[in-house]
């Protein structure tokens, strides 16, 4: 900490934290302004990763710390992304099919 | 007390400072409520009864002037002011929930604030003089063996039984909100023996934590995380099991989303979308949001404008804020040589140790504010008919309320993290503490990343 070099005067935190502000800005306008879907979507997922990028590697300070915090970080990967295509983009009805003793007294749970 | 707080002076010191701090949320507390909650609220609650009168006489106006045969230009000019009066109806409404959500918010929250210190404080004072020296659970500069903390599987205890008592406990707290459900007040048993598990889990943690002036820190001998410290590897491991926990949102938001016919769908041209069937968050906050019709007749959704995605706007850039002044915090403490600005942040940090504090003040204000803005919102969105009883609904409270949760407990820590500022203070051998803790105050920002254009903005 604190000993990363200077870009005009400033420290590589603020700038990181300027960049955040900048494309947190791109994102807002990106909804405010009328666009087509699929360039409201991929702005918003471009942003995301930059933002996400900024965050953990500067502020998380992964950018630095010894590569195994990079690879504890990495771990969750694969079940995230097992969880994202494996209940997320498949296996139909896994939301309007739970069994009953998972939405106890809850009756809206079949309910859109 | 010395400026490092070292040990056997502290307990007097801790438990005055407690209450101070105490006090202090008390009265903002109920300065708040008292003018945003009851003083602005009521004056709102009049104008929104006034455009509530308004609003029904401009429509009865309407079926008068329709039943006595008026001509096509007059019921026009009619159902214009009709158009108008709702408008009016709808914001003065909004307006005041405003008001008083914040009033409330900041109460409730500034009395968990004055609880969370003041028994803190208390747990800290009680302690005979003996425990209060370096052989905390860090080990010290004297060679004491490391003794453990109990604190963690005390607390991981509290929450196993506040989650087994969960249900019964949604249960009982509907029961008392006089809904339909069944269930009464001694369901909540369970969960709140957990919550006080929780409490003295917390306040044990404290007691070990506050003298630690940065001698004995753990280091894991052992592979992977040889030479590395036990607490930052231990706090890695526990964010990468919050990301499984977000992750099971995220997967439950696409698997239902790909399954809803939304605005987006409809306008994409999907053929199995014939109309808008779901509602998104995002269709009641971003400008041109979807619309549906419900079965009595009336058009929910697409009103959103700039005003209603500004309060999910400036939390984004609150948390941004408030992650940059956390890293100026662990800056401040790691600052070999420390100088103090000049002008007027030179004023407002004049020492090290205040210049800490204040960044730490700073973070936890924008976080508050966090919160606050998010039960505004909550409020709004429940008001135009987006709550928790639709899939929509449920994965959007569900998710940015588990995120709201983080938020809040981690302000809960800051909190401790003030007050630790405040009376042993932090520098270059205890800082890691603020490292740490940025570490989990980041991961939150970073889940905010995620959650904000999935829930908000798509």
């Amino acid at each position: 900490m604190g000993d990363h070099k200077l870009i005009m005067g400033k420290d590589i935190y603020f700038w990181n934290f300027v960049v955040l502000m900048i494309f947190t800005i791109f994102e807002v306008g990106a909804v405010y302004i009328e666009l087509d879907l699929m360039i409201v979507w991929s702005i918003l997922i471009g942003v995301g990763i930059v933002k996400g990028y900024g965050i953990a590697a500067y502020f998380m300070h992964l950018r630095g710390d010894p590569i195994i915090y990079l690879r504890t970080a990495l771990f969750p990967v694969l079940f995230v992304l097992l969880m994202l295509w494996g209940i997320g983009l498949s296996n139909p009805g896994a939301v309007t099919g739970l069994p009953e003793w998972c939405t106890p007294n809850w009756d809206y749970a079949g309910k859109r | 007390m010395s400026e490092h707080g070292h040990g056997a002076d502290v307990e007097n010191t801790i438990w005055m400072r407690a209450a101070l701090f105490g006090t202090i949320f008390m009265v903002i507390g109920v300065l708040a409520y008292g003018v945003m909650g009851v003083g602005v609220a009521n004056a709102k609650h009049q104008a929104y009864d006034d455009a509530h009168h308004e609003y029904d006489k401009a429509k009865e106006d309407l079926k008068v002037a329709v039943s006595n045969g008026a001509t096509q230009d007059e019921i026009a000019h009619l159902e214009e002011l009709e158009e108008e009066a709702h408008h009016h109806y709808v914001e003065a409404h909004l307006s005041y929930l405003t008001w008083r959500t914040a009033g409330v918010t900041i109460l409730l929250m500034c009395v968990v604030y004055a609880l969370f210190i003041g028994f803190g404080g208390f747990m800290n004072s009680i302690q005979p003089s003996g425990d209060h020296g370096d052989d905390h659970g860090h080990g010290d500069e004297y060679g004491h063996e490391h003794h453990g903390s109990s604190s963690p599987i005390v607390f991981a205890l509290g929450i196993m039984l506040f989650l087994m008592g969960f249900p019964m406990f949604v249960d009982a707290a509907k029961a008392m909100l006089m809904t339909d459900a069944g269930g009464s007040i001694g369901d909540m048993g369970l969960s709140l023996l957990g919550l006080i598990i929780v409490a003295i889990g917390v306040a044990n943690w404290w007691r070990e934590d506050l003298p630690f002036i940065g001698h004995g820190e753990q280091i894991a001998t052992s592979h992977p995380f040889e030479g590395q410290h036990i607490r930052k590897a231990g706090l890695w491991v526990f964010l990468m099991s919050e990301v499984m926990v977000f992750a099971t949102f995220f997967s439950s938001y696409l698997r239902m989303r790909t399954e809803w016919c939304t605005y987006w769908q409809v306008q994409d041209g999907n053929p199995n979308c014939s109309a808008v069937d779901t509602l998104t968050a995002s269709d009641f906050l971003r400008p041109n949001g979807g619309q549906m019709v419900l079965e009595d007749g009336t058009i929910i959704g697409g009103q959103g404008d700039f005003m209603t995605l500004l309060p999910g706007a400036i939390n984004t850039f609150a948390l941004i804020i408030s992650s940059y002044t956390i890293v100026l915090a662990l800056k401040t403490a790691k600052a070999h040589h420390w100088e103090a600005p000049k002008g007027f942040m030179g004023k407002i940090m004049p020492t090290q140790k205040i210049a800490i504090r204040n960044y730490l003040i700073a973070t936890f204000i924008l976080g508050s504010l966090f919160i606050v803005l998010k039960l505004i919102e909550w409020s709004h969105l429940v008001a135009e008919g987006f709550d928790i009883g639709t899939q929509a609904g449920s994965i959007f409270y569900i998710a940015t309320g588990a995120h709201g949760l983080h938020v809040f407990i981690g302000l809960l820590v800051m909190l401790y993290m003030i007050f630790k500022a405040d009376t042993v203070g932090f520098d270059e051998e205890n800082g890691q503490g603020i490292e740490y803790f940025g570490l989990y105050w980041h991961f939150v920002d970073l889940a905010w990343v995620a959650i904000f254009p999935a829930f908000y903005l798509y």
